[in-house]
């Protein structure tokens, strides 16, 4: 779990999970318990001071002492350590929400379409057990277990290893090499999967799509650069200022289609008629925005620079052309096959 | 005390614990005079409309945490409201007994939170995450270097899963594959599912009255959330039924395709080939897929161009002729010129009127 803003609801959780763990854990030091929660040192002295204070408002309708909570002041504030002494109403874990319940269900089903994780008895199990352990229905969200990598556990294994990797890899552009990689994080966004690592070959960190790996071996040579090392940032791809503008036209009502090519607030101008738009996109090669076009045919056009239009019009006529040359050796085998059986009569 | 030294936090964790100490339940004005964060602000005879509408909202917030915040009615005053009483039971509210997780559970359903750390469900997920380091299992953190995550882009997503919750009716203009615009629809959510990839709704449309799905990804609009509430089915999990029923629509369509050894399209396809063909001489190797709807599959197909060739069936075959045609004549060096200005309409006459036709006759026989 890593730290992230709370809100106050977030907050309660926190609270309502602390609770039951601190009376399990008399004595615990404050950074022992900040760490199992996945918050600061100071947000946790806080939490435990809130607690303190707080209660019920019990027969005196006053908040007496003995409606409230209590810990071991000395202890917390001389050895930052937490012994509740008193507590009030609550002290077992809060279930969960049927959204909670179904946000951990939803991810196992993600993460079984990983050979590593497929035993399905157990994730029936653990799934039933936590239906049973939250309020309401069942879950409304599932993933179906179709986007996994076999090429994942590897190079999990590899990166935990501290060993570097070898594989064929295949760049977008369609060339081949091989490469020698120190594993340093494994992402995945939904269907795809990605590598970053220390490009022994480029001498920087790389980024390697799994499906376009082969021929994966785990050397027996330890990694010489590990993600301390390196600066590795959350996001995957990070936009560069050289990026290439291109502008499209397509109806308003079918801009979200086109997905992670427009960032939020992508501005948009009035199209050549009255129900189309203009939008700039950024890309940063023609390849990724030809496959767009070609996908949302009839309803995207790129308007310039020429030579994106070039890029688009040659994928598509490509496309096209396996026909047109499929289609005339069709007759020609044909026409032959006709003629060498009628000479066999 | 100043009313502002009291923290949000604190007034509804306050509240939790009284309610939650209460065997009989608390009516609103036992709540809104004697509890931390109410009763700073209660005024004795006065008008108090502000903090009863603060205590309304907190109940929505508590219970969203799933804790069960139960009201009572007075058996001699049924319909009035003042003699509501509210509670919540300790027996609903504690994880029950038999609820335990081995360590290399925690592990997984540690790593199964963070498939949820961006956008949708990363509260769900991350309050999901605190209850479970409540039962103070240590575990290794699996995620060193790991970072499995679902993303979903589609804004329709988040209204979705709160409307599903409440039952509660939605409005949303789609625009079904082939179709040129986009639609209103009405419908009873019942469920968010990702197969193949995609995000779809599995709801009853309520102008047919008929189970539809949608594609997250073509809801284009914002969802309107209405105050209808619908009843949902009992006892079925809809979110398995949804699978099922994508998995079984995927079983009936199948086609033939070559592609290019080497390309991104052969990532793509070849490890959902439900059959192959070994290379003849001079020919590709053959793949069979499975594909749950024409358009849809023909829009991905012609969208890898020249990697990918499709045998059979000749009717998508001709789909994504058509679709490479269109987008070939729409961008040719030919429409630039006479174009002059960028943009003068190169839309209307892209799609050649035998394309629009092939699609639309397609899209009837989807169910979308």
């Amino acid at each position: 779990m890593s730290a992230r803003p709370m809100q106050a609801q977030d907050k309660l959780a926190f609270l309502l999970s602390l609770v039951p763990f601190l009376i399990e854990h008399d004595g615990v030091s404050v950074t022992d318990a900040a760490a199992r929660f996945g918050v600061t040192p100071e947000e946790m002295r806080t939490a435990v001071r809130l607690i303190a204070i707080s209660g019920v408002p019990g027969e005196s309708r006053q908040y007496g002492p003995d409606d409230l909570f209590d810990i071991d002041w000395d202890e917390f504030e001389e050895d930052d350590r937490i012994s509740i002494t008193h507590h009030v109403a609550i002290d077992d874990s809060p279930r969960f929400s049927s959204r909670e319940a179904a946000a951990l269900i939803a991810g196992l089903q993600y993460l079984s379409s990983l050979p590593e994780n497929a035993d399905r008895a157990a994730l029936a199990s653990l799934t039933a057990k936590l239906a049973s352990g939250s309020t309401g229905g069942p879950a409304a969200v599932a993933v179906s277990a179709d986007g996994g990598d076999a090429r994942v556990a590897p190079l999990r294994e590899a990166l935990l290893a501290r060993r570097r990797v070898s594989f064929d890899y295949r760049s977008a552009q369609g060339d081949r090499e091989r490469r020698l990689v120190d594993p340093l994080r494994i992402d995945s966004e939904n269907q795809s999967w990605y590598l970053r690592g220390w490009d022994h070959s480029r001498g920087a960190v790389r980024i390697f799509r799994l499906d376009r790996m082969s021929a994966l071996t785990v050397t027996d040579e330890d990694s010489s650069t590990v993600a301390a090392d390196v600066q590795l940032s959350d996001a995957l791809f990070e936009t560069s200022p050289d990026n290439l503008t291109i502008r499209v036209e397509l109806p308003e009502s079918a801009l979200t289609l086109l997905g992670e090519y427009l960032p939020d607030g992508t501005r948009t101008a009035p199209g050549s008629s009255a129900d189309l738009v203009i939008a700039t996109l950024r890309v940063g090669h023609f390849h990724g925005l030809k496959r767009l076009i070609a996908l949302l045919s009839g309803v995207a056009t790129v308007l310039d620079p020429p030579e994106a239009r070039a890029a688009v019009a040659d994928w598509a006529q490509r496309g096209l052309d396996q026909y047109t040359h499929t289609a005339s050796s069709t007759d020609a085998a044909s026409s032959d096959a006709a003629s060498s059986s009628s000479a066999d009569k | 005390m100043a009313a502002d030294a009291i923290s949000v936090e604190e007034r509804l964790f306050s509240l939790v614990l009284a309610l939650v100490a209460t065997e009989h339940g608390l009516t609103k004005a036992e709540i809104l005079s004697n509890v931390q964060g109410y009763r700073q602000r209660y005024e004795v005879r006065g008008d108090n409309a502000s903090l009863e509408r603060q205590f309304e909202r907190d109940k929505d917030d508590i219970r969203e945490l799933g804790v069960p915040l139960e009201t009572i009615e007075s058996p001699q005053d049924a319909g009035n409201n003042q003699n509501l009483r509210y509670r919540i039971p300790k027996g609903a509210y504690d994880l029950p007994s038999e609820v335990s997780f081995t360590p290399e559970e925690v592990t997984l359903l540690n790593l199964a939170g963070e498939v949820w750390r961006e956008g949708s469900l990363s509260s769900e997920s991350h309050r999901a995450l605190l209850k479970l380091a409540s039962l103070g299992i240590a575990v290794d953190d699996p995620t060193i270097g790991y970072a499995p995550r679902v993303r979903v882009r589609e804004p329709a997503f988040g209204p979705l899963t709160s409307a599903i919750e409440r039952q509660l009716v939605v409005k949303f203009p789609y625009f079904k594959p082939g179709e040129r615009t986009a639609l209103l629809r009405t419908v009873a959510p019942l469920a968010l599912v990702q197969h193949q990839g995609r995000w779809h709704l599995s709801s009853i449309d309520r102008d047919r009255d008929e189970p539809r799905t949608f594609l997250l990804s073509r809801i284009v609009g914002p969802v309107t959330t209405t105050r209808t509430v619908f009843e949902r089915p009992a006892g079925v999990d809809s979110a398995a039924a949804a699978l099922a029923e994508l998995d079984r629509v995927l079983q009936l369509n199948t086609v033939v395709i070559a592609v290019e050894p080497g390309s991104d399209a052969e990532s793509r396809f070849v490890p959902r080939a439900i059959a192959s063909t070994a290379a003849a001489d001079g020919e590709l190797p053959t793949h069979t897929l499975n594909y749950s709807d024409q358009v849809l599959m023909a829009d991905e197909l012609a969208s890898y161009g020249p990697e990918v060739r499709v045998i059979r069936p000749v009717a998508m075959r001709d789909q994504v002729i058509a679709r490479l045609r269109a987008v070939a004549e729409a961008h040719s060096a030919a429409r630039d010129e006479a174009a002059g200005a960028p943009g003068a309409s190169p839309l209307t006459p892209a799609a050649p009127t035998s394309a629009r036709a092939s699609r639309r006759q397609a899209a009837a026989r989807t169910t979308r």
